[in-house]
C-alpha cells in the first residue's frame, strides 16, 4: 500500500513522534523513505540569503552547508537510522509547503508524514508557520497522496491498528478520504468507523436548532452513510456507523478518544487559506492539534483505490 | 597571480564555472583571488574609450558641483549628509578620475570603483530628476558597473546572476523543463478551486504573452496560478512561452552588456515564434525596464520599441479594472490605511505613476500617498542588484531607513509592492527595524477582491 513515504520534518523536537511513525512504516511496508527537510527560506528578489528555519539566522548556502544540515538530521535520527533499510535524507531550500509538494510530485509518493508544526516552543516550527502560514495545511490541501500529521506519540505500531475513525463531511474529498480509509482498515485488519458530526453551531439564522430538526438531520446523514459509503463496502464487516451531533471537531475527538481510535481519516478541503487563520481556523486543524493519535488527510482520487493490493 | 580561478576576466558560460562559483560559500575565495587580480590597462583604456563618449564627457565636465543632487540620493541623506555620498562625488571620484587617468589605475582603485558602484548608487535615477543639467548619474554608475565587469570586478553574486542567465536565460536554473512543468502542476493545483484554470504554454496568437521573474517558478510558482486565475477571470486568451519566458536582467545590474542581449532577445524570440498581440510583464520592477525600456537597444532594435507592444502587470490589472473585466467587490476593497512603493524601474523610469494610482483607486478605501512619490519617490534601497550582494549587506540595512521612515510616516500598516525587489527590501526592513508593517503584491489582493463569475466557482458535487 505503500511504497514510497515521505516524510517532511522540520528535524526538530516537534517532528520526533512523527519521525517514529514514519521509521516505524519504512520496515513494516518495506517502503522507501524520503527524509526530507526544508532548511532555508529564500527571498522574492534575487539574493542568495536563506533564513535557516532552526536558528532562525540569515545564511549564505554552499554544499557544504547543506551537507552539515545533513549531518544534523543524522545525528538527530541516529538512533531511527540504525535500524531503517531504505531511506534518503534531503536537505533543500525554499518555501517549505512549496517543496514538500514539489517532492511528493516528482517521487509520486504514497504518502507523505508530518509533525503538527504547530506548536510555539519550537523556533523551527513557528518559523515554518509565520513565513508562510501554515505549512501542513498547505500541504494537506495540495497533496494528491494522503498526509499524515502525527502531533503526539503514537502508541500503536501502524500494521497493529485496531480503530480507524473516517469522519465524513459528505464532501467529494470526504469520498476519497473513506475510500483510502477502507483500503488501509482492510488491509490491516482494523475496524472502521465511519462517524459523521452533525453540526449544531448556530448558523447564519442566528437560531438554534431544535431537536426534531437535530434528529431529521441526523435521520438523513445515516441515509447518505448507507448510501455512499456502505454500499462500496465489500468483503468486510467489520465496521460501524455513528452520528453524534454537536460541534463537529469536539465530536470528533470525543469519539476517537471513547473507541481507541488509532487514526482518524478525514479530507481537508477548506477553501481559505489566510495564513491568520489557516492554523486554528477548520476542523481538521483542531483536531490534528488536540487528537492523540495520527491525523490522515485525504483529499484527492490519486493514490486511493478501492481495492486492497 | 593575474587571473584568479573564480575571479577573473571571463564570462561565466559553463555549468562547472557556476558550480565553482557557486561552492564558494560568500565569495570568499573569489574577494581574496580579486585582491590579486591585474587591470588590463590596454583594454581598459579601449573600453572607457567605447563607453564615455560625448554625452558622458559632457556630464562629467559641465558639472558645477552645485550640490543640488545631494538631497535627491537617499544614500546621502541615509548617511547622516556625509558629503561622500553626494552623487556628483561619487561619479567624479570614480568615473571622473577613471577618464582622467585614462585608465592607469591600480586594482585598489578599481574595488574602490566597485564598492561605490554598487554600494553607493542603486542606479534609482533619482538625482538625475533634481539636476538643474539633467546629469543622470545612476546611468553613468550603471555603465560604471559594465567598466567593471570587463575588468572582473564584480561582485560574487553578480558574476554568479550573470552566469545564470548565460547557462540557462534565466536568473535562478530553471530549465525549460522546469519551467513546463511547473506550470502544469500549478494548473492541476489550483483547478480544483477554479475549475477548468489552465496555464496555456506556447498558444499562436494569443491576445498576451505573459513573462515572469524566474524567483516565480523557482520558488513561488503560487504566483503563476495568481497570475493564470486572474487572467481566467478577465476572460484573457493568454498563453506562457516555453522558453524566452524569463524577464529579469540580473546581466543588467552587473553590466554584462553581451548577457542582456542574450537574455532579452530570448524573450523577442518568443515574440517572433508565438506573434502575441500584446506582452504582459509579472510584478517586477527591473525586468520591466530590461525588456520593455532597455532591452530593444540591446538588441538593437532601430525603432527602440520590443517587437510586440509590451506593458507592465499594473498596466495590465488597471486596464482590465477599467473595462470591467476584473470587479471588485466594493465590500471587500481594503479598509486600513495603505500605502503603495513607487517601483524606480517602472514607475520613475517607465512613467506608470498614474496607473498605479488607479488601481489604488479601485480597490483601497484609505490611500495614503508616501511623501515624496511617484516618480520622485526613493528607491526602496535594495534596487540596482544591492539586496542580493552579500559585501554590501550593512550599506544597504543604513539605506532602508530612508524607506522605513516614508512608510511610517503614512500611518499605513500595509505596503503595496508590485517588484520583486521592493518587496523583499521591504521584507528585510521589517525584518532589521520591526516597524510592524505587511506587504504584498497586486495579484493576492486582487483574488481576494474580485467577483467571480458563477461558472468560475468550484462546484461541490455530491
Amino acid at each position: 500500500m505503500f511504497d514510497k513515504i515521505l516524510f517532511a520534518t522540520t528535524a526538530s523536537p516537534t517532528c520526533d513522534n512523527a519521525a517514529k511513525v514514519a521509521f516505524d512504516l519504512e520496515l513494516k511496508w518495506d517502503a522507501k523513505l524520503f527524509i526530507f527537510h526544508v532548511f532555508g527560506v529564500p527571498t522574492r528578489g534575487y539574493s542568495p540569503f536563506v533564513t535557516d528555519v532552526r536558528t532562525g539566522e540569515t545564511e549564505q548556502i554552499d554544499p557544504d552547508y547543506v551537507e552539515w544540515v545533513k549531518e544534523e538530521m543524522r545525528n538527530t535520527y541516529d538512533v531511527l537510522l540504525k535500524d531503517s533499510e531504505n531511506n534518503v535524507i534531503e536537505a533543500v531550500v525554499g518555501v517549505p509547503h512549496r517543496e514538500i509538494l514539489r517532492k511528493a510530485r516528482k517521487e509520486n509518493v504514497d504518502m507523505i508524514i508530518m509533525g503538527a508544526h504547530t506548536r510555539d516552543e519550537n523556533v523551527g516550527a513557528a518559523r515554518y508557520r509565520a513565513v508562510v502560514g501554515s505549512t501542513m495545511q498547505r500541504v494537506a490541501k495540495a497533496a494528491r497522496c494522503p498526509v499524515v500529521i502525527i502531533a503526539r506519540p503514537c502508541t500503536t505500531c501502524w500494521k497493529l491498528f485496531s480503530n480507524i475513525v473516517f469522519c465524513t463531511d459528505f464532501s467529494k474529498a470526504s469520498d476519497y478520504a473513506f475510500l483510502w480509509a477502507h483500503k488501509l482498515a482492510k488491509t490491516v485488519g482494523a475496524r472502521l468507523h465511519i462517524f459523521h458530526a452533525s453540526d449544531i453551531g448556530m448558523g447564519s439564522t442566528g437560531q438554534a436548532q431544535g431537536q426534531q430538526e437535530i434528529e431529521e438531520r441526523i435521520a438523513s446523514a445515516k441515509e447518505r452513510i448507507e448510501k455512499k459509503y456502505v454500499s462500496k463496502i465489500k468483503d468486510y464487516d467489520n465496521y460501524g456507523i455513528e452520528i453524534w451531533e454537536g460541534i463537529p471537531y469536539v465530536e470528533i475527538l470525543k469519539y476517537a478518544r471513547e473507541h481507541n481510535g488509532d487514526l482518524i481519516v478525514m479530507a481537508h478541503h477548506t477553501r481559505e487559506i489566510d495564513p491568520k487563520d489557516a492554523v486554528l481556523g477548520s476542523t481538521v486543524e483542531q483536531v490534528v492539534l488536540r487528537a492523540s493519535c495520527p491525523v490522515a488527510s485525504v483529499n484527492h482520487p490519486e493514490k486511493v483505490s478501492e481495492e486492497p493490493e | 597571480m593575474p587571473e584568479g580561478k573564480l575571479c577573473n576576466k571571463q564570462t561565466v558560460d559553463a555549468k562547472e564555472q557556476l558550480d565553482a562559483l557557486l561552492a564558494d560559500k560568500g565569495g570568499k575565495q573569489y574577494y581574496e583571488e580579486m585582491n590579486h587580480l591585474d587591470v588590463d590597462k590596454k583594454a581598459l583604456r579601449a573600453t572607457l574609450k567605447n563607453v564615455v563618449r560625448s554625452r558622458f564627457k559632457t556630464w562629467l565636465e559641465i558639472c558645477s558641483h552645485c550640490g543640488l543632487c545631494a538631497e535627491s540620493c537617499f544614500y546621502f541623506l541615509a548617511n547622516d549628509r556625509d558629503p561622500k555620498q553626494v552623487p556628483s562625488y561619487k561619479i567624479q571620484a570614480t568615473l571622473g578620475k577613471l577618464l582622467k587617468r585614462k585608465g592607469d589605475v591600480d586594482n585598489a582603485f578599481m574595488q574602490e570603483c566597485m564598492d561605490s558602484a554598487f554600494s553607493k548608487c542603486t542606479c534609482c535615477t533619482r538625482c538625475g530628476v533634481y539636476c538643474p543639467f539633467g546629469i543622470d548619474t545612476g546611468l553613468m554608475f550603471a555603465y560604471m558597473r559594465g567598466i567593471l565587469f570587463s575588468q572582473g570586478f564584480s561582485p560574487w553574486e553578480m558574476k554568479i546572476g550573470t552566469g545564470m542567465h548565460r547557462i540557462y536565460r534565466a536568473q535562478m536554473d530553471v530549465t525549460t523543463e522546469d519551467w513546463v512543468e511547473t506550470c502544469e502542476w500549478m494548473a492541476e493545483e489550483y483547478e480544483d478551486d477554479w475549475p477548468g484554470l489552465k496555464i496555456p504554454v506556447d498558444v499562436q496568437n494569443a491576445d498576451i504573452m505573459y513573462t515572469v521573474n524566474a524567483r516565480e517558478p523557482k520558488h513561488y510558482p503560487e504566483d503563476l496560478a495568481e497570475a493564470a486565475i486572474l487572467f481566467r477571470v478577465a476572460g484573457e486568451n493568454w498563453t506562457v512561452p516555453s522558453e524566452g519566458w524569463e524577464e529579469t536582467s540580473l546581466a543588467m545590474f552587473a553590466g554584462d552588456g553581451a548577457a542582456c542581449k542574450m537574455q532579452v532577445e530570448s524573450v523577442y524570440d518568443a515574440m517572433d515564434r508565438l506573434k502575441p498581440k500584446r506582452m504582459v510583464v509579472t510584478e517586477c520592477g527591473h525586468a520591466y525596464r530590461a525588456t520593455v525600456i532597455e532591452g530593444p537597444y540591446w538588441a538593437g532594435i532601430k525603432s527602440g520599441q520590443p517587437p510586440v507592444e509590451s506593458i507592465h502587470y499594473v498596466e495590465w490589472v488597471a486596464e482590465a479594472l477599467r473595462t470591467g473585466k476584473l470587479k471588485i467587490d466594493p465590500s471587500k476593497k481594503i479598509k486600513e490605511p495603505v500605502t503603495y512603493q513607487d517601483s524606480c524601474n517602472y514607475i520613475r523610469n517607465g512613467g506608470l505613476g498614474d496607473v498605479a494610482r488607479e488601481i489604488m483607486g479601485y480597490i483601497a478605501e484609505d490611500f495614503r500617498e508616501m511623501d515624496p512619490c511617484r516618480e520622485h519617490n526613493f528607491c526602496c534601497g535594495g534596487g540596482g542588484g544591492l539586496n542580493g550582494i552579500g559585501r554590501y549587506r550593512e550599506q544597504r540595512n543604513v539605506g532602508l531607513k530612508i524607506k522605513r521612515d516614508q512608510i511610517l510616516a503614512t500611518g499605513a500598516k500595509l505596503v503595496v509592492a508590485p517588484c520583486h525587489n521592493c518587496w523583499d527590501a521591504i521584507r528585510d526592513l521589517e525584518e532589521i527595524y520591526k516597524i510592524g508593517i505587511r506587504w504584498s503584491f497586486l495579484k493576492p489582493l486582487l483574488i481576494s477582491m474580485i467577483d467571480v463569475p458563477e461558472h468560475f466557482k468550484p462546484t461541490e458535487e455530491e
